[in-house]
């Protein structure tokens, strides 16, 4: 019996990678409907495909590159560029279809430009294609600096359609609430991901791809077009960037250069999450669905934590990762070491194994011991470990501070001893500070605050449209920032949170430069 | 040293390494001297030099270490995409060392100019032995666990920045020492920072071309398995290549940071890695490993640097910047082609035949 499982095992070793990948999905999210209720409901497990429609998008088309031996790293210049492009057609009134199949043909002209270089000036794949994702996002800027608003009823329409599934509707009627549903991007997400299946899997297309991943050499000994091959996976991975930067822009309903940070890495992750070989030749279609589905769970498992914070996504990503390649080294290393290594070979593998893993244990245990006297965890930040009540900001009573005269109304909430701060500046110097239980009042010069609204708005831009709200739920340390600035008639109010991705790096020196002349409130201990 | 006597050819010259990275940051300036009026002044102020000349190489001295460490990487057939997330993680651990009353929020701001928590050596040594653990990190996964170079390090790459952030809880940590602005705002003559990048480059050129090292490191680059069929211990060669480009990545990372006077895990060294890739290739380093020349990836770097320069003093935007960035590149990457190179040598060539 047991031989019978092991030779199983061994027959389908191909499958593991793609196995592992899905179980840990099932079991990820199995473990977050045990804990959290919230993910119990339908809608939140449908909004995992919704949040990461043009994620599943570009992944199938990075899929195809990747089991081909290359690598396109364009990606996101291509989402963004389509994005910027869309947008700015649609506000000169162009019909929004024919944008639409003109961002495709854009996408795929560049995946074919890139392609060509690749194949025919021999430019390594990497280089190719990084030149291509500074090209996408340099042009956008040159389209536009600021972020442009889509606002046309076609795209609207497209983005906030909601499709109920038969199924489901009936069952949550049932238990009164409202039905679930998914988006268009989706289903345009499956389908692309369906195309791609079948071009990988029975076509002669796909077959040649993977013969040209195994070794391009005897892909071309062998009378495959190699060339035409691979110029037609760029171009299909430049459709799919311009289809995922159309996904994108419904869903953020307006496009800009700086948008989808990275996007190229969380695509190459979850296609290697998805268990597909970075050297090519290996890998299947379907596993990217579930690398994807894995990202998408362990950032809503982050999300519903919530006193995690956004980066740990991309610790958990980057150890997800590690622990996948892990498992592909192991398998792969097996394989040769049959064959090639003798038994002193392997001996003495295992030793450098051993002194590696050591070396990193005492790492670890140095960084233990090591942390807590650098003096980074003051007794006050460790003891107050509960997690704080982050009230909504009181934006009406900041307004009436501005009605009242001030140029800078501040709302401070959160942070390590879970704050509720209310400060205003007035233009002749006066600054005021409420924290609820004191008030407390300190005289800066005027000049200082006239510097200040000067830095504030001209250096830092406060009026310009890289300042936005970004306010997400804080994390445990973090505070959350409502600043109101009213200067030459122009007031603007604008919610950020520290700690996250999403803050302005304009909005931080805002921040920086409000703080010195605010009253301290000295906390009794 | 052999063909030391005879005279300079075209060929000779044609087939020096570093002749056309200098070829492709020869046109560049010329294209300054044409359209930038005032590009090439240089001023005098208390008896250091300023100008652009000078900020060429003061802002490409972070790509600079960069391209050093990259170079020996690179010319082991690997690849390392995490040196700008290294970079980020020592910037966060130095601002941390010497401002930890940041995390602690209540003393956002620190501005006496003498204050640190921990003393200069400290903080420095830290943050490079943090950096040289990253680089051993990657240098692990990619001799001993056998990864491929590219996913190895593109798992520190996605969770460095992470770890950054950790580190910082995710705040902007403000740097006031002065001491430690110093490392990239300082100026003897030329700015400090230069010094930093000499320094490293002799130290490296040293190691690589004094002893066997830079030996080992071209014949892994060029077949791994016949070294180690020739008793070199490939696999220590690229562990300690990795390492030293986690060095590398860490004192660029100093250097960054202190430059802003702000440990931002978010933005320090963003892209950079792509940038010390292309300084590489410019150089005219091979991606598939084997020769290597540290001073033509510096020539690379500031040829990057150079293109960055002038454009911003054109009046490009810098985010639209880019767009340029990826056009000069692929117009050098393809003046680099064999077909091209090719071109130009028959082109001596043919003169020398016609000469006599």
């Amino acid at each position: 019996m047991i031989r019978r499982i092991s030779n199983f095992i061994s027959n389908n070793r191909r499958f593991i990678p793609l196995s592992a990948t899905a179980l840990l999905a099932i079991i990820a999210y199995g473990l977050g409907a045990i804990f959290f209720v919230g993910m119990r409901n339908p809608q939140v497990f449908l909004n995992l495909f919704r949040n990461s429609s043009y994620l599943l998008i570009s992944a199938v088309g990075m899929t195809l590159v990747i089991i081909s031996g290359g690598i396109d790293l364009s990606v996101s210049g291509i989402v963004v560029l389509t994005t910027v492009v869309s947008a700015a057609l649609l506000q000169n009134n162009w019909n929004p279809w024919v944008v639409i199949l003109f961002v495709l043909v854009m996408g795929m002209s560049l995946g074919a430009i890139m392609g060509s270089f690749i194949v025919y000036l021999k430019v390594q794949p990497f280089i190719a294609t990084l030149a291509g994702m500074w090209f996408g996002r340099g042009l956008s800027f040159f389209i536009s600096d600021n972020a442009i608003n889509i606002d046309d009823r076609t795209f609207k329409i497209i983005g906030q359609t909601r499709i109920l599934i038969p199924g489901l509707k009936e069952l949550a009627d049932r238990q009164g609430i409202p039905a679930p549903y998914i988006s268009i991007p989706v289903l345009v997400a499956f389908l692309v991901f369906l195309v791609a299946f079948y071009l990988a899997h029975f076509t002669r297309f796909g077959r040649t791809i993977y013969a040209i991943g195994g070794n391009q050499q005897s892909a071309r000994l062998m009378g495959l077009p190699v060339n035409r091959t691979l110029l037609q996976v760029y171009t299909f991975n430049g459709f799919c960037s311009a289809m995922a930067g159309l996904a994108f822009a419904l869903f953020v309903s307006s496009g800009h250069g700086f948008y989808a940070p990275g996007f190229e890495l969380d695509v190459i992750a979850s296609v290697v999450i998805g268990g597909t070989l970075l050297s090519g030749g290996s890998g299947y279609v379907v596993g990217t669905l579930f690398g994807v589905m894995v990202l998408a769970i362990s950032q809503a498992l982050i999300q519903f934590i919530g006193s995690l914070s956004s980066w740990w996504t991309k610790i958990v990503i980057g150890v997800l990762m590690l622990s996948f390649i892990g498992v592909q080294a192991l398998l792969a290393n097996r394989k040769v070491g049959i064959k090639a290594l003798d038994a002193q070979a392997v001996r003495q593998n295992r030793k450098k194994f051993a002194l590696g893993f050591s070396a990193v244990v005492i790492l670890v245990i140095l960084a233990i011991l090591i942390t807590p006297k650098l003096g980074l965890f003051s007794p006050s930040s460790t003891t107050e470990t509960q997690q704080c009540e982050v009230k909504p900001f009181r934006k009406d009573e900041a307004a009436s501070l501005i009605e009242g005269g001030a140029v800078i109304a501040y709302h401070r909430l959160a942070g390590p001893n879970c704050v509720d701060e209310m400060y205003a500046i007035y233009p002749d110097g006066l600054v005021l500070g409420d924290n609820g239980e004191r008030q407390l009042e300190k005289m800066v010069t005027p000049v200082d605050v006239e510097l200040l609204l000067k830095t504030i708005t001209e250096d830092y831009k406060w009026y310009g449209n890289e300042i936005r709200d970004s306010y997400h739920v804080p994390c445990r340390q973090c505070f959350a920032h409502y600043v109101i600035v009213a200067h030459d008639d122009k007031v603007k109010g604008t919610t950020a949170v520290d700690g996250g991705v999403n803050m302005p790096p304009e909005y931080g020196f805002t921040l920086s430069v409000i703080r010195p002349l605010l009253p301290e409130f000295n906390l009794s201990p | 040293m052999m063909h030391k006597k005879t005279p300079l050819t075209w060929r000779k010259i044609t087939e020096n390494r570093l002749f056309f990275p200098l070829v492709a940051l020869f046109l560049i300036l010329l294209f300054d001297f044409i359209f930038i009026p005032g590009f090439f002044a240089i001023e005098n102020r208390d008896g250091n030099l300023y100008g652009s000349l000078i900020d060429i190489m003061r802002n490409g001295s972070t790509v600079s270490l960069l391209a050093i460490g990259m170079t020996l990487v690179i010319a082991t057939g690997g690849i390392d995409l995490s040196v700008g997330a290294v970079m980020a993680i020592s910037a966060s651990v130095a601002g941390i060392l010497m401002n930890p009353s940041a995390l602690k929020s209540e003393v956002f701001f620190v501005t006496d100019p003498t204050y640190t928590f921990q003393p200069l050596w400290i903080v420095i040594g830290v943050a490079l032995i943090v950096a040289l653990f990253c680089g051993m990190w990657n240098g692990f996964l990619v001799a001993f666990m056998k990864i491929q170079p590219m996913v190895a390090t593109l798992v520190l790459m996605i969770a460095g920045r992470g770890i950054a952030q950790l580190i910082t809880n995710g705040l902007r940590v403000q740097i006031t020492y002065k001491p430690f602005s110093y490392i990239g705002q300082g100026w003897i003559i030329l700015p400090f920072s230069l010094y930093i990048v000499v320094f490293v480059l002799i130290v490296t050129s040293l190691l690589t071309r004094k002893t066997a090292f830079g030996l080992f490191i071209e014949s892994v680059g060029i077949n791994f398995r016949s070294s180690f069929f020739s008793g070199i211990k490939e696999k220590n060669i690229k562990f300690t290549v990795y390492a030293l480009c986690g060095l590398c990545a860490g004192i660029a990372g100093l250097v960054a940071c202190s430059n802003v006077k702000t440990s931002d895990a978010n933005n320090i060294g963003l892209f950079n890695e792509l940038d010390a890739i292309l300084a590489v290739v410019i150089g005219g380093t091979s991606m598939s490993g084997g020769r290597f020349s540290l001073v033509a990836s510096i020539v690379g770097a500031l040829v990057m640097q150079a293109v960055t320069q002038s454009m911003y003093a054109l009046g490009v935007p810098p985010f639209a910047l880019q767009a340029i960035k990826a056009v000069v590149v692929i117009i050098v990457i393809m003046l680099f082609s064999e077909q091209f190179k090719g071109f130009v040598r028959n082109l001596g060539a043919k003169k020398k035949e016609v000469k006599p």
